[in-house]
Formats: C-alpha cells, sequence, structure tokens
C-alpha cells in the first residue's frame, strides 16, 4: 500500500482514538529495578541454577580451566567452535583444547573458509565457548552482542554451551544492561544483540518440560571472582 | 485450503464446539493441569515481584500513550530501519502483507521457508497463501510444527499444541518419521530437532513475528524458550519480519518494563530463555545472520480498533496469561473460540477482526469474573470490552431475536410502571410462586426457555412478595 495514506490514516486514527486514552496510574521511577542485594557473582551462580543451567563460581582463571575441563570430558567433546575474545585468550584456550585433542576453530580461520566449510563445522560441532558482553545477576542471564568474532551460531547450534564471565561483567539488572546497549549508540549497535537465560526448552508436549529442543540442552556458566590478569 | 488452515473458514459454532471440547477426556486432562501449572506459576511470579502492579501500570501507559502518536513512532521505526539498511513494506490488509513476502521470495526465487511462531501470520492466513504459490514453508516452534504437521490449528497463544496428549503427538509425527518414535518427551523433541535443523540449513526465507518493535533503534524483538526465533535469524540469507501496527514502542528504555512482565506472565520465568534484538541483517565483516532484512507493516482493521472504544486491545502482547487464568477457556480449550486468538482475548480479539456477526457467542463465553484482567500484564480492562461487545450485538436489531427483543422491551415498560409491576409481582406470587411452594425450582421449562433448564434449575418467584411480607412484619 500507499506508505503516505497509510500513515495519514493511523493519524486519523491516532488522533480520533486519544478520546478512548485510559488514565495513567502513578508510577514511581524506580519501580521495576530488581538487581540483587547479594555479591553478584554469587547472585548470578544461583540464579543459573535456578533456570536449568550449570552454574559454577571458580577463584580465578586456573579454576576455569579445571571446571572447563570436567565439562569437556564429561561430554566426551572431540569438536569445539569458540568466540574470540580476551577472556579466553587470557585462559589460553586454544592450547587447552589443543591439550585435549579437542578439534577448535574461530572467526580467525572461518573468515578465510568457505561458507559451506564454516557451515559443516558449525552445524557439527559439540561444544560452543564463548564468554559474554555482560551478565544479569538478577535473572542468570547472558547478554551475547554479534560482531566478528563474536559469532551468534556459537552459543546457539552447538548441543553444549559453555559460557565463561568474569566479575567485571556483570550488571544486577536487566534495566543496567538495556542502559549499556543505549550508551552504545546507534551507529555502534550490534547487528544482533541476544539475552540467553537458560538451556532450550519447551512446554508444548502436555506443559511438560522438555529440553533441548533447537538450542542448547546443556548450559554451563562458569563465574571467575577475580578476572583481574 | 492447507493443512494449518483446516476449518478455519467454516462456520464455527462456539456452543457446538464447546460441547465437544467438553466430551474429549484428553483435552479436559490437559486443560484440568493447566491452573496448577502455568496459571499457577503466573500467579507465583506477580507475587514474588514486588513491583509488580506498578511495573503492569507502566508498560500500560507506555502502550497508551504510544497509540496516541501511533504515526509519528511507525515513521521514526521506518527511519532507523532503513537507515540500516533494511526494507520496510505497508500493508493495509492480511492480502498485501502476504502479497509482500511473496514479492520477496519472488525476487529471490526461494522456495523454502522456515517460520518461527507468529499470531499475525497466522491472521493473515500467510501459510495458505505461501503453500498455493509452491513454497515450502516448515513451522519450527515444536507445538506449532506437531500442530503443522496434524492438520490442526493452534489451540494456546504459547503451547500450540496444548490440545493433544504425548500419544497424540507421537501418532502425528510418526507419520513423517522414519524410525518408529514412542511417547517418550525428550524422544519426540529429539527427532524435532535433528528434522527441523536440516529445514533451518537449507532455507533461502526465515519468516517471524514481532514481540516488540523499538522505534528509536530499528530493533526487532523476538522471544522464544526453545531457540527457533533464534535459528529463523541465525542460518536463511532473508529475514522477514511481519509486526502489527501495534507493536512499536518508542525508546529501547521502555523494553525492559515488557520483557519484565512478559515472561512472568506467559510462563512465570523471570526472562524467556531467548530474547533477540535484532538490527536488520548481518554487518559487511560478520560470517552469519541475514543478508537482507525486510519488515512488513500491518494494519488489518487495527486502524479502526484504534479509533474505537475497544482500543485499549491493541495493548495486547500475547502472552497468553488470560487464557490459562480463564474458567471458560480452562473447560472448553483454544478449538472452540474458532479464530486466530482464543480465550478472553480471543472473545474481544476475534469478533473485531472475523466480524461480530460471525462471531456473536464469543463476547458471552465469559463469566465476567476478572481473573484475566487480573492476570494481565498490561491491566487489559477484558470484562468492560466484553461488556461494551454485549451492548453493540443488542443495538445491531440484527443480532437479538424480534422475540428477544420484545420482551426486553416488555420489561424495561414494566419497570418503568411501578403500578403494573406491583400487578405483575402480584400474579407471578400468586401463580406461579403459590404452584412451587414446596421445592422452589422449575426443574423443565417449556417452549424456548427450557434453554435454562437443560443443566439447571429455574428459581420460582416466592409464593409472597417482599413488600407484603414487609407490611406483615411492620404492623
Amino acid at each position: 500500500m500507499n506508505r503516505d495514506k497509510f500513515l495519514a490514516n493511523i493519524r486519523q486514527a491516532s488522533i480520533a482514538g486519544r478520546a478512548y486514552r485510559v488514565h495513567p496510574e502513578q508510577v514511581s521511577e524506580q519501580a521495576g529495578y530488581v538487581g540483587t542485594e547479594d555479591d553478584c557473582c554469587a547472585a548470578m551462580v544461583d540464579e543459573v541454577n535456578k533456570v536449568g543451567g550449570v552454574g559454577t563460581l571458580v577463584e580465578d582463571l586456573q579454576g576455569a580451566l579445571t571446571r572447563l575441563a570436567d565439562i569437556v570430558s564429561s561430554h566426551a567433546v572431540k569438536s569445539a567452535v569458540c568466540w574470540q575474545h580476551d577472556l579466553l585468550d587470557r585462559l589460553g584456550l586454544a592450547s587447552f583444547l589443543d591439550a585435549r585433542g579437542v578439534r577448535h576453530s574461530q572467526y580467525s580461520a572461518w573468515s578465510s573458509w568457505s561458507t559451506d566449510q564454516c557451515r559443516t563445522t558449525w552445524l557439527d560441532a559439540d561444544i560452543g565457548i564463548t564468554s559474554a558482553d555482560l551478565a544479569i545477576a538478577e535473572t542468570g542471564t547472558l547478554l551475547v552482542a554479534s560482531g566478528p568474532g563474536h559469532e551468534r551460531v556459537v552459543s546457539l547450534l552447538p548441543p553444549v554451551h559453555v559460557a565463561i564471565v568474569g566479575r567485571s561483567q556483570i550488571v544486577p539488572d536487566l534495566i543496567d544492561a538495556t542502559s549499556w546497549l543505549q550508551e552504545l549508540g546507534f551507529e555502534n549497535f550490534p547487528s544482533n544483540v541476544t539475552l540467553i537465560s537458560g538451556p532450550s526448552k519447551t512446554g508444548d508436549i502436555e506443559l511438560q518440560l522438555t529440553t533441548g529442543v533447537h538450542g542448547p540442552g546443556n548450559w554451563y556458566v562458569i563465574v571467575i571472582q577475580q578476572d583481574e590478569s | 485450503m492447507t493443512a494449518t488452515d483446516y476449518v478455519r473458514h467454516e462456520h464455527h459454532e462456539f456452543i457446538d464446539a464447546s460441547h465437544q471440547a467438553l466430551e474429549n477426556g484428553t483435552l479436559q486432562s490437559i486443560l484440568g493441569r493447566l491452573g496448577d501449572t502455568l496459571g499457577a506459576r503466573n500467579r507465583e511470579a506477580w507475587e514474588a515481584f514486588g513491583d509488580s502492579d506498578q511495573v503492569r501500570a507502566r508498560a500500560r501507559s507506555i502502550k497508551d500513550a504510544t497509540l496516541a502518536e501511533l504515526d509519528r513512532h511507525l515513521e521514526t521505526l521506518e527511519q532507523s530501519v532503513l537507515a540500516r539498511g533494511g526494507h520496510v513494506h505497508w500493508a493495509a490488509d492480511g492480502e498485501e502483507a502476504c502479497q509482500a513476502v511473496l514479492g520477496i521470495l519472488q525476487s529471490h526465487q526461494a522456495h523454502r521457508v522456515v517460520k518461527s511462531k507468529s499470531m499475525t501470520s497466522e491472521e493473515i492466513h500467510l501459510n495458505k497463501a505461501l503453500e498455493e504459490a509452491g513454497v515450502e514453508v516448515v513451522e519450527t516452534d515444536f507445538g506449532e510444527y506437531i500442530v503443522q504437521v496434524a492438520g490442526h490449528r493452534p489451540s494456546h497463544i504459547v503451547g500450540p499444541a496444548l490440545h493433544m496428549s504425548s500419544q497424540d503427538v507421537a501418532d502425528v509425527l510418526n507419520e513423517v518419521s522414519d524410525e518408529p518414535l514412542t511417547n517418550d518427551r525428550e524422544e519426540l523433541a529429539a527427532f524435532a530437532r535433528r528434522k527441523l535443523r536440516r529445514r533451518f540449513a537449507d532455507a533461502e526465507v526465515g519468516i517471524t513475528g514481532v514481540n516488540f518493535a523499538v522505534a528509536e533503534t530499528g530493533s526487532i524483538v523476538l522471544i522464544s524458550n526453545e531457540g527457533n526465533a533464534r535459528l529463523t535469524t541465525s542460518l536463511p540469507r532473508i529475514h522477514v519480519a511481519i509486526m502489527g501496527i501495534e507493536k512499536v514502542i518508542p525508546n529501547l528504555a521502555d523494553l525492559p518494563y515488557f520483557l519484565k512482565v512478559l515472561a512472568r506472565a506467559a510462563t512465570g520465568q523471570k526472562l524467556s530463555i531467548y530474547t533477540s534484538i535484532v538490527q536488520g541483517a548481518r554487518r559487511p565483516e560478520e560470517l552469519d545472520g541475514p543478508e537482507e532484512f525486510h519488515l512488513i507493516i500491518l494494519d488489518n482493521g487495527r486502524s479502526q480498533i484504534l479509533q474505537s472504544p475497544l482500543r485499549e486491545s491493541l495493548f495486547c502482547i500475547r502472552c497468553g496469561a488470560c487464557l490459562n487464568a480463564c474458567p471458560i477457556y480452562r473447560n472448553v480449550g483454544g478449538h472452540a473460540y474458532g479464530g486466530v486468538y482464543a480465550g478472553p482475548i480471543g472473545a474481544v480479539l476475534t469478533p473485531l477482526y472475523d466480524g461480530l456477526s460471525d462471531h456473536h457467542h464469543l463476547p458471552h463465553a465469559s463469566s465476567l469474573c476478572g481473573a484475566c484482567q487480573a492476570a494481565c500484564p498490561v491491566k487489559i480492562q477484558i470484562p468492560e470490552m466484553l461488556i461494551k461487545l454485549r451492548e453493540q450485538l443488542h443495538t445491531d436489531q440484527k443480532m437479538t431475536g424480534r422475540v428477544e427483543s420484545f420482551a426486553y422491551r416488555g420489561w424495561a415498560f414494566t419497570l418503568r410502571h411501578p403500578r403494573l409491576y406491583r400487578t405483575m409481582t402480584w400474579l407471578a406470587s400468586r401463580t406461579l410462586g403459590r404452584w412451587k411452594r414446596r421445592s422452589g425450582w422449575f426443574r423443565r421449562l417449556p417452549g424456548k426457555l427450557s434453554g435454562w433448564t437443560q443443566s439447571r434449575d429455574f428459581p420460582a418467584p416466592a409464593p409472597q412478595r417482599f413488600r407484603d411480607w414487609w407490611r406483615e412484619e411492620r404492623s
């Protein structure tokens, strides 16, 4: 339909509809901000467990690697797809996976591969390893923003997703996270921002919970208390 | 007629369909659980969220203010989407929207589509239009996939296959499975995962609905628990999103309040598992995500509702909480409502979208108990709107029988004339009242009135009028 005609019609209707506006209630500015009273790291791990994931609190980078080793061996992981991220570099993720004989790849390799080769690798991977751009303690949520090195498929296609985050990445409430996004500005806004708050779930058969229908059914979050190198 | 469209275009009687639903044992046992599962989780979530009342009030007033200047917000949204290289299509009705989608598919010679659950696409019968044009379209929400294979309509906003038992689901999926499947839920879900993964990988176009559209940032917000909306917007080359005009919100700062109430209302979660905030196609350096983005903005009767007393129905964010709370829905299920939208909000929306005369039973399919309004994340006054629709039915003469309207006029005349009223009540107590002095009830009424006594007794008038009793007491 003609755009201008469409909008003119909406304009007329919105003005006529003002006769039926509802009476607003007084709402306090702070209402809705929940956050957390506990330590952000502990609260994050707690919530992750409540929403059906497995959260672990570790002291430092070494602790994170020990935990990751458990996860890799319990799922008999043979191939991994990874983010390129400062925290994962500091962990020495690549040499850790090499030492365990796990095939792994990330953006630096994929950017020279063909689309088909990328797809096959992504679809066949046993595990996806990411960090996050932010984590939200109140809801046990990871905020992952897309970009080169932060491929959206890494946290989506493999049956197991592990995210490793540090204290400095955790904010108390969803409202803090949207403010953070807002501050990026229109130009720098990522093409895709996803909030992940648990393993993939469905209640579609008889209202009973079933996990892993499309996204990862196994969701691990490792929180590092001291993430400064 | 296509698989997902069956019975949609047939005349549908709420009364007949609800009788059938009441006799369906499987459906009854599943509906019986609804109050203790989704309904209870919703109530607990409101209780645990101290500010819930205030946040719902805020979400409500954002919707109200946005609708008052809807054209301006839609224009801002358009500019933001265009600024990111996206395409915007304006569709006055369902047919135009379907044509827009087909146009996009044709320009890319695309024949394979994956869809993530969208009530708006159900409303415009998109699957039917696509299939008629020879396009293969696969629903990817697990429940939606099951009803598509079964050839049913969705029966609940968030749980489309709610009306089926796990055995029903196994029977349906066995038709498309090479190996036999048992009624084990995990096994059925794993089958759907495998089957649909191939579809995701092959599809050229992904079609989604829109939960919220943020004007300022040009963002399309998609919410799911399964992850199919993420797959639909990550693997295919083209992403097409379809939204009703009322889905726009002005600013990103408004979004968290809606996210906080939507998941709590729908399933009792603090947040749904996946919330995707999509800003058009991938950027040049990115390796995944769609290469092209189209937004279809649909009116389809909404601008008429916007200027009507039922304007508030446009606040609805499609969470399904009113269905779970409703004593009528919990007895008759979603199919009885005969439209795309079921339950209390369906009883408002279906007459508005598909015509009041074809759905004249729906405004009456409510006891007006108010449970829907109490559950609603944006506090829509559903009972009041149902009363307005009943009023409309009454003023529209075609909707009331001649006998009925004569009876009401007689009743009104009697009430306005005290002497006549006294005579009539005296007569009633002397005749009917004295006749049923013992039991006080009629077991059966004659003729047209027998409808009342089919499932309950009718109270007889008292053998003595109140005014006579009062006079005796005082003397």
